[in-house]
């Protein structure tokens, strides 16, 4: 057992990992559909990792309106919701129009799931301004200088704030493209070689926790 | 109350979200329905984008990658509409996809309003590929084969038998290509997987949160221009000379981000006499 | 000056201004006359490529510019005369070069000066790999047209890209320094700075057992293709060990199936080593959705319900960043973030008590266990980062002074550095 839970498994890690960090350098047509037909097989066995997920989300919602726990309701939203879109995509074959009239599933596409999501992302804006009041207090130097490049980006990207600060276009541009790209390829430098140190450590087995099971 | 015995600083800084939710509500809402319409300058990474469609001749084949959801859909649907109309207007050969699955409606939407406005035919002067599985593996794969990434268009429609894509077999047939990207897969796998392997020109679009983040594969010349946000839209919007819908939201950005300003400055005013009072 | 004189100057200047320009107009003349058949023409198989296509390379003449053009020709390997071959692309007499090309110095086997011309499948001509095609070039200025001979060569696909030659290189000498630092690491004692948003993990947790609240831990958008989704699940772990020690709930919801799947493995492992394997729940790890805003969604609703004391946000994010995180403090919860994810930096710093910044969240794993495996990669890492730093300094050094002085040399060096395909 220690064999298919161990060692099978750094092994699988060890020789794919090898061989796709060679894909890399061999320009040859053959390694190339060798990395095509495996992010195909990703994706296959990706979707059937879904039916995981689906079983799990159930499973948790399942027991919340069996023991009817608090907000047990959102439960049952969630099931009728889910299932609901399942049948009606099923029904309209996934088209959500057909010959330019729209189907039902384009009817939930479009007057739930576009709204819905256009909310979320509309929030962001309270968020940042609710965000921005809380925190953005100059306690120390390095706050204070952030304070300011901000309110500058700020102005000098909406066409009020080039009007009142004409110049604050030309600085927000140069905050954006110098300070800005600097900094955030210095932060990359340290992120790559963080990246690449782990990759290193992942195929060699040399980290493991990742499997689970802890050491051996 | 639970602010009593509190100084007036302290309530300030302690003030319920909502009134500042309701604050910025006001401002987006306000130049809305009443809009001032200020010039808005055009960016060096927008014309970067706008110079290229521009020198290419009739017939060149863009590549338009529609990489978000209705989620990002204020700020990246009007950079899509430019950019198409754009494209129509310059005869090029467009060919639209997308690799984000909650994205296939709304983008086919997109393409088939912005060409019927301009008059252009399915199948010979544009194409919408609809969405494949895989992420940035499609994009290998069109590097490679495109048919076989794409076997048939949205419509269900065999790919090679479609005329606008005579001659065009893979990624590297591609003139230009542009990817308006909300998160992974976007701007960021097209290049690595695609115009890095491939070799093709490249530009990106961006949700304004993103944009600075996008700066450095600018500068380094790996993507020739970028659109950041409803900015980057009203720009491009007045670039081709047709204004609609980010021109009509600079407005409310500007009073937004003016608001914003205040208040952190209020804050700071608060939190400053604050540590005053306590010495 | 008298008007004679002044009159016998003029003519002067007149007749050897006539001689100057009927001598450039003679020279012209010849020099129109004088474009011959191109030098030292080379066609072969286009090296460290995938196959389709072929080189064309050959000497620069005195007449090259922008009136003369060049063409390039190609057709059946059978095909002899030169004029019967399709012309596959036109251009410039002063324009594709060699030094045009991304190759390096050890890869290139003519001077830079040259002329290089890459022959690929095009409208009406298919390269196929295996096949043999005669390719020649033609000059061409005015209704002049001269041709070179006419070479047979066939394209074929290649096993090694040897422009990238160094990028294997350095990625080789990394890992060898990796694992060297590692050794070393098991031999010696190495001084690790604190890293606060760790220090405050133990905190935290003690905080949500104080409070007999949950902890909620969040792995990021992204799935286990991602190193920063494996350093979040490394985490997991750690988290996971002492809120089984503490005895505090924890919840951990996924976007993604898979990382849910070896995030129930690591956490059961937690239970285990902390000797409390009856506390495991089998539903702390649960999958919401992959949609990005429904995910953060049920997870603020998750935040609003719970109440949970501590929230650890690492991994990959996006917009939805400051959806969680302000959600997250209203609920007046300590919030601990580490992400690579550099565009989202500023939302989790501004609301979060404790940001890991980029590789701060590799280091984690490190810092919390202190083992020596972990913390010799860490020293490796600050080792490569000196390298490039210096590399860096180095390279624009040398690259002002080739700028400045036009001399070759840097080049060889600044060549190392180059990503090249």
């Amino acid at each position: 057992m220690i064999f298919l839970r161990r060692q099978l498994p750094l092994l699988i890690t060890l020789v794919t990992g090898l061989l796709f960090a060679a894909q890399y350098y061999v320009p040859h047509p053959a390694s190339e559909q060798m990395l095509t037909s495996a992010t195909k097989w990703l994706q296959i066995v990706g979707g059937f990792a879904l039916i995981l997920g689906v079983t799990s989300l159930f499973h948790q919602h399942a027991v919340k309106i069996r023991r009817q726990e608090a907000g047990w309701g959102y439960s049952l939203v969630l099931y009728v919701g889910m299932l609901g879109t399942i049948a009606v995509g099923l029904w309209t074959n996934g088209k959500e129009s057909v010959e330019g009239t729209m189907t039902a599933f384009g009817w939930i596409y479009n007057y739930m799931m576009v709204p819905l999501q256009g909310t979320m992302f509309a929030i962001l804006a309270f968020f940042i301004a609710s965000a921005a009041y809380r925190s953005f207090r100059a306690k120390s130097r390095e706050a204070a200088v952030l304070l300011v490049a901000a309110v500058i980006v700020m102005m000098g990207r909406v066409p009020l704030g080039e009007y009142l600060i004409p110049l604050s276009g030309d600085v927000s541009s140069w905050i954006l493209n110098v300070l800005n790209s600097s900094v955030r390829r210095a932060i990359l430098i340290g992120v790559s070689l963080g990246a690449v140190a782990l990759s290193f450590k992942i195929i060699f087995g040399v980290e493991r926790s990742y499997l689970g099971g802890g050491k051996e | 109350m639970w602010m009593a015995g509190m100084t007036f600083s302290e309530k300030m800084l302690k003030i319920d979200r909502r009134i500042i939710f309701l604050m910025i509500g006001l401002c987006t809402l306000l130049p809305l329905l009443y809009p001032v319409g200020l010039p808005i300058k055009t960016s060096s990474e927008v014309r970067g984008v706008y110079d290229h469609i521009e020198s290419l001749p009739e017939g060149s084949v863009f590549l338009l990658s529609i990489d978000f959801d209705p989620a990002s859909k204020p700020e990246l649907y009007p950079q899509a509409i430019a950019l198409l109309r754009h494209a129509f207007k310059k005869n090029l050969r467009v060919i639209t996809m997308t690799l984000w699955v909650s994205g296939t409606g709304m983008a086919d939407q997109l393409v088939t309003q912005v060409a019927k406005e301009m008059g252009k035919e399915n199948g010979t002067d544009y194409t919408f590929l609809g969405w494949s599985p895989g992420g940035q593996a499609v994009i290998i794969n069109m590097g490679q084969d495109l048919y076989s990434a794409y076997p048939s268009d949205y419509r269900g429609k065999p790919t090679k038998e479609l005329p606008i894509l005579e001659g065009v077999r893979s990624l590297k047939d591609v003139g230009y290509m542009v990817s308006l990207g909300a998160g992974r897969p976007g701007v960021e796998e097209w290049y690595v997987f695609g115009k890095d392997k491939y070799k093709f020109e490249m530009g990106g679009g961006c949700t304004g949160v993103m944009a600075p983040g996008l700066y450095p594969l600018l500068r380094s010349g790996q993507i020739n221009g970028l659109i950041g946000g409803l900015r980057g839209a009203a720009e491009y919007e007045n670039l081709i000379g047709k204004k609609g819908k980010a021109v009509a939201g600079m407005d409310a950005q500007s009073a937004t981000h003016l608001a914003i300003i205040a208040l952190v400055i209020m804050c700071n005013l608060f939190y400053f006499s604050l540590r005053q009072q306590r010495g | 000056m008298n008007p004679q004189a002044l009159i016998g100057q003029r003519i002067v200047c007149m007749v050897v201004w006539t001689l100057l320009v009927s001598g450039w107009l003679c020279s012209s003349a010849l020099a129109q006359t004088s474009i011959s058949a191109p030098q030292d023409m080379r066609v072969f198989d286009t090296p460290s490529d995938g196959g389709g296509s072929l080189t064309v390379q050959w000497a620069t003449s005195s007449w090259d510019g922008p009136d003369t053009r060049y063409q390039i020709l190609a057709g059946d390997a059978a095909v002899t005369d030169p004029a019967a071959l399709t012309i596959i692309t036109e251009f410039p007499g002063n324009s594709k070069y060699v030094k045009d090309a991304k190759t390096a110095w050890w890869t290139r086997n003519v001077d830079k000066t040259w002329h290089q011309v890459l022959v690929r499948s095009a409208k009406g001509f298919e390269v196929k790999d295996g096949t043999s095609y005669a390719v020649a070039l033609a000059a061409v200025q005015g209704d002049q047209r001269v041709f070179s001979q006419v070479l047979v060569a066939s394209p074929s696909p290649n096993w090694f890209n040897w422009n990238q030659l160094n990028n294997l290189i350095i990625a080789l000498s990394f890992g060898g320094l990796v694992f060297y630092t590692i050794s070393y690491a098991k031999r010696h004692e190495i001084f690790l700075r604190r890293i606060p948003g760790l220090d405050a993990v133990d905190e935290a947790i003690g905080r949500a057992t104080e409070l007999g609240k949950p902890i909620l831990y969040l792995t990021g958008a992204h799935d286990l293709h991602d190193p920063s989704t494996i350093a979040a699940a490394v985490i997991l772990g750690k988290v996971a060990k002492r809120a089984a020690l503490y005895e505090t709930e924890l919840l951990v919801p996924h976007r993604e199936p898979i990382t849910m799947a070896v995030c129930q493995e690591i956490t059961k492992q937690a239970y285990l080593e902390a000797g409390k394997p009856d506390l495991f729940k089998e539903d702390a790890n649960f999958f919401i959705t992959a949609d990005q805003f429904s995910y953060t969604a049920a997870v603020d609703g998750i935040m609003l319900r719970k109440k949970p004391a501590a929230n650890f946000f690492m991994g990959a994010y996006f917009a939805e960043s400051l959806l969680l995180t302000e959600t997250g403090a209203s609920t007046g919860a300590i919030q601990i973030a580490g992400t690579d994810s550099d565009h989202q930096l500023p939302f989790f710093v501004t609301t979060c008590d404790y940001t890991l910044i980029g590789e701060e969240l590799y280091a984690a794993s490190a810092y919390l266990s202190k083992e020596p495996v972990q913390i010799g990669t860490l020293l490796g890492q600050d080792i490569g980062k000196a390298v490039v730093l210096s590399a860096i300094a180095i390279g624009i050094v040398l690259a002002t002074v080739g700028a400045v002085t036009g001399a070759q040399w840097p080049q060889l060096f600044l060549d190392l550095l180059r990503d090249l395909k």
